[in-house]
């Protein structure tokens, strides 16, 4: 019923302070918090992001998916909050929980320059299905790297 | 009311002692010293392990705290039972839940009797009431308690509030197109939303319906309600996934201020609500505070709305009549009956600023019918030659009763079907098609003539000019008067005259008023006219001379 696997894809604004060592701190908070509840109902995904956006994915059975959005959705580190696309999946495309912070370096500047906008990074010109591309992308090549 | 049975208690009773000992409730008698001298069972089992005998209730309230039963302020309002004096119940909340009313009354012998009642079960069956079933936020009998408990506050100590008033856009919508379970989850995670935008100590209710209400204690105000306001209207806004389903809703808020905006709690509603009203007006999907020139639009509108309603019965409305021409020929073909309000004090009023009020009251359906009378009545006097066209507001459209009523003008008057021509606005037409072509089939089959009004203000209704054939497309002045210096505006109309005649419908253009005008609409193919060119609308008399001098 309610238990089919389910996809959800947004963008939203980061509403988080500029400064780096803020940020990483409240981005370490946000991992940590989404990991424990994430895998106790079931749920994977990714999240990546820079000084401008937050882009997440979010996998799992269909109610658990609505009850973190909406979780998410309260939240005011970010703003704007964009749905992209929701829906079900066949597979789950992050059988893990990952997070990706983009834009930052140069070598991401090259990598993920193709969707890159001109002042870096711009979610909002995503849609759903591409975000779920760069996001599994990025996934696979850390994975390798680490490998 | 127990303290009565105990005063009542009958002369002569063998055993006063023993009639106490049945009441439901704890009684204490003390004696003059203010010492407990009597304790029934009941009362002892309340006040147990404490033993009441010989303690004054200060030292009783005293004990109660010492063992942890109690708050200081429970002791206080014991003490004070005595002093008061009331015959309404003092409620105390023991420090494990426990609620005990008591009612203190003096004896003839300069003594008391206190009462303790256990209103615990009581009091949470009203607190139930008190919360709204569906969403758990308190309800309205609870928020105007709180709200008037808060005031009295502020009259004795200052203080500042504000009272945020919020409804949902399009939730309508969503529970009609969805159903209610998918509305009443909704409804939840709004309540939910809500409850995560305020501070602790602010009451949020559920007002009914899609409305809600936030009181907002403390803070800085305005600046709090500002910035609480704000927040609602971004949090409140945010997609929603609800049962599989992506919901988009949006609210409008209205705010107003304690103490500036009203000190009771019916004023601050009122104005609360005023801004709502206003931040609805304004757009929707944002705020406003209350000012005080929104109460006087309130009421200046208000005061329309009671002329209004009186107008039909005081006759106060009339019909004129502008004459429409064929320009191939500049023959008369027949008049566009217009609607004007005559008031005593206000004068003439302008169908703009009435119409909209009597679509939102409803009594746009009697008007129109009073307008399709009086016009057949009117037109039935002309020559067979001559149309009338009549204007139909979009909830008129809707209503059920267009059919009935169309047939029944007509029979009342004896003009042709053929003669009447009903003029329907492109936002009719928006709504349901399948609806709106049932009506539109409905009114040609009694053989009346159907035409598109305002042509081009709209939205396109370009689908339903495939879909039903109407007699006639009226371009909008708008198009006209500018067509001499836009081009967009020349090439409207110039498109809109080959749709017509490649649907074989005629075309009309609105508001001309120079022979400019009247050449470049014919250049483009329109084939009748309109306008002050031809003439003004004229009042019955002088349309019919109108017609004795054009119609030989
Ligand atoms: C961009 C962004 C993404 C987030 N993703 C998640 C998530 O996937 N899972 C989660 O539980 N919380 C996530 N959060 C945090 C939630 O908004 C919320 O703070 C958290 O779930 C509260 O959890 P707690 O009640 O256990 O403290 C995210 C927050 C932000 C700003």
């Amino acid at each position: 019923m309610t238990e089919t696997l389910h996809r959800l894809v947004y963008y939203s604004r980061n509403c988080l302070t500029a400064a780096p060592e803020a940020m990483d701190r409240e981005v370490a908070q946000i991992l940590a918090t989404s990991q424990v509840n994430n895998d106790r109902v079931g749920v994977t995904g990714a999240l990546m992001f820079n000084k401008g956006c937050f882009a997440q994915v979010l996998e799992g059975p269909q109610g658990a998916v609505e009850t973190t959005f909406e979780r998410i959705q309260q939240d005011a580190r970010h703003g704007e909050v964009t749905l992209l696309s929701f829906g079900p999946a066949e597979a789950r495309g992050f059988p893990v929980w990952s997070m990706a912070y983009v834009g930052g370096s140069d070598a991401d500047e090259a990598r993920y320059g193709s969707i890159a906008g001109e002042s870096g990074f711009d979610f909002s010109r995503l849609s759903g299905e591409r975000i779920f591309e760069v996001l599994h992308a990025m996934v696979l090549d850390e994975e390798q790297a680490a490998a | 009311m127990p303290a009565q049975i105990v005063r009542a208690h009958p002369v002569g009773y063998s055993d006063p002692g023993s009639l106490i000992e049945d009441l439901a409730v704890g009684v204490l008698v003390l004696g003059r010293l203010g010492d407990v001298v009597f304790a029934n069972t009941l009362a002892s089992a309340i006040l147990a392990p404490i033993d009441a005998a010989g303690l004054t209730l200060d030292a009783l309230g005293k004990e109660l705290v010492r063992i942890g039963r109690w708050s200081t302020e429970a002791a206080a309002a014991l003490c004070r039972i005595t002093a008061a004096g009331s015959d309404r119940p003092c409620v105390v909340e023991e420090n494990e839940g426990r609620a005990l009313a008591l009612t203190a009354r003096a004896r003839n012998d300069g003594g008391w009797v206190v009462t303790l009642d256990d209103v615990t079960h009581h009091r949470a069956a009203n607190r139930i009431d008190q919360r709204d079933g569906l969403t758990g936020l308190a309800s309205r009998g609870e928020l105007d308690e709180r709200l008037k408990a808060f005031l009295a506050a502020v009259q004795r100590e200052g203080g500042q509030a504000a009272l945020v008033c919020l409804d949902l856009d399009r939730f309508k919508a969503v529970n009609d197109t969805l159903g209610h379970p998918v509305g009443d989850a909704l409804l939840k995670m709004v309540a939910q939303r809500l409850r995560s935008a305020v501070r602790e100590g602010d009451v949020v209710a559920r007002l009914g319906g899609d409305e809600f209400a936030i009181l907002q204690i403390g803070g800085e105000q305005p600046q709090a309600a500002d910035a609480l306001a704000r927040r609602l209207v971004d949090l409140i806004g945010r997609t929603y996934v609800a049962q599989g389903h992506m919901l988009n809703i949006g609210t409008s808020v209205g705010i107003a201020l304690v103490p500036e905006d009203g000190l009771s709690a019916d004023t601050l509603l009122r104005n609360a609500d005023l801004a709502l009203y206003r931040a609805k007006a304004d757009g929707r999907g944002t705020f406003r505070f209350f000012k005080p020139e929104m109460d006087e639009r309130m009421q200046a509108r208000r005061g329309l709305e009671i002329d209004l309603r009186k107008a039909l019965a005081l006759k106060e409305f009339e019909l004129v009549y502008q004459p429409q021409t064929r320009i191939e020929g500049d023959t008369v073909v027949g008049f566009e009956a217009l609607l004007r309000w005559r008031h005593p004090d206000r004068g003439l009023v302008s169908p703009a600023d009435f119409i909209p009020l009597a679509e939102e009251i409803g009594l746009i359906t009697p008007i129109g019918e009073w307008v399709l009378r009086t016009a057949c009545r009117e037109a039935a006097l002309w020559p067979d030659s001559i149309t009338i066209a009549v204007n139909l507001s979009a909830v008129q459209f809707r209503g059920s009763r267009l059919l009935d009523t169309v047939t029944s003008a007509l029979a009342g008057s004896g003009l042709a079907a053929a003669r009447l021509e009903l003029e329907i606005t492109e936002g009719a037409l928006l709504e349901d098609t399948d609806a709106v072509l049932a009506v539109l089939n409905g009114l040609r089959e009694l053989g009346v003539r159907v035409s598109m009004d305002d042509f081009g203000t709209g939205y396109s209704s370009l689908s339903y000019l495939q879909k039903f054939p109407f007699d006639k497309i009226k371009i909008d002045q708008s198009f006209v008067r500018s067509m001499a210096s836009d081009r967009d505006s020349a090439a409207i109309i110039r498109a809109v005259t080959s749709l017509g005649s490649s649907f074989g419908m005629t075309t009309i253009a609105e508001g001309v008023e120079t022979p400019e005008q009247l050449a470049r609409i014919r250049a483009e193919g329109c084939t009748e006219a309109q306008g002050y060119l031809i003439s003004r609308p004229l009042t019955p008399e002088a349309a019919r001379a109108f017609i004795a001098a054009r119609v030989a």
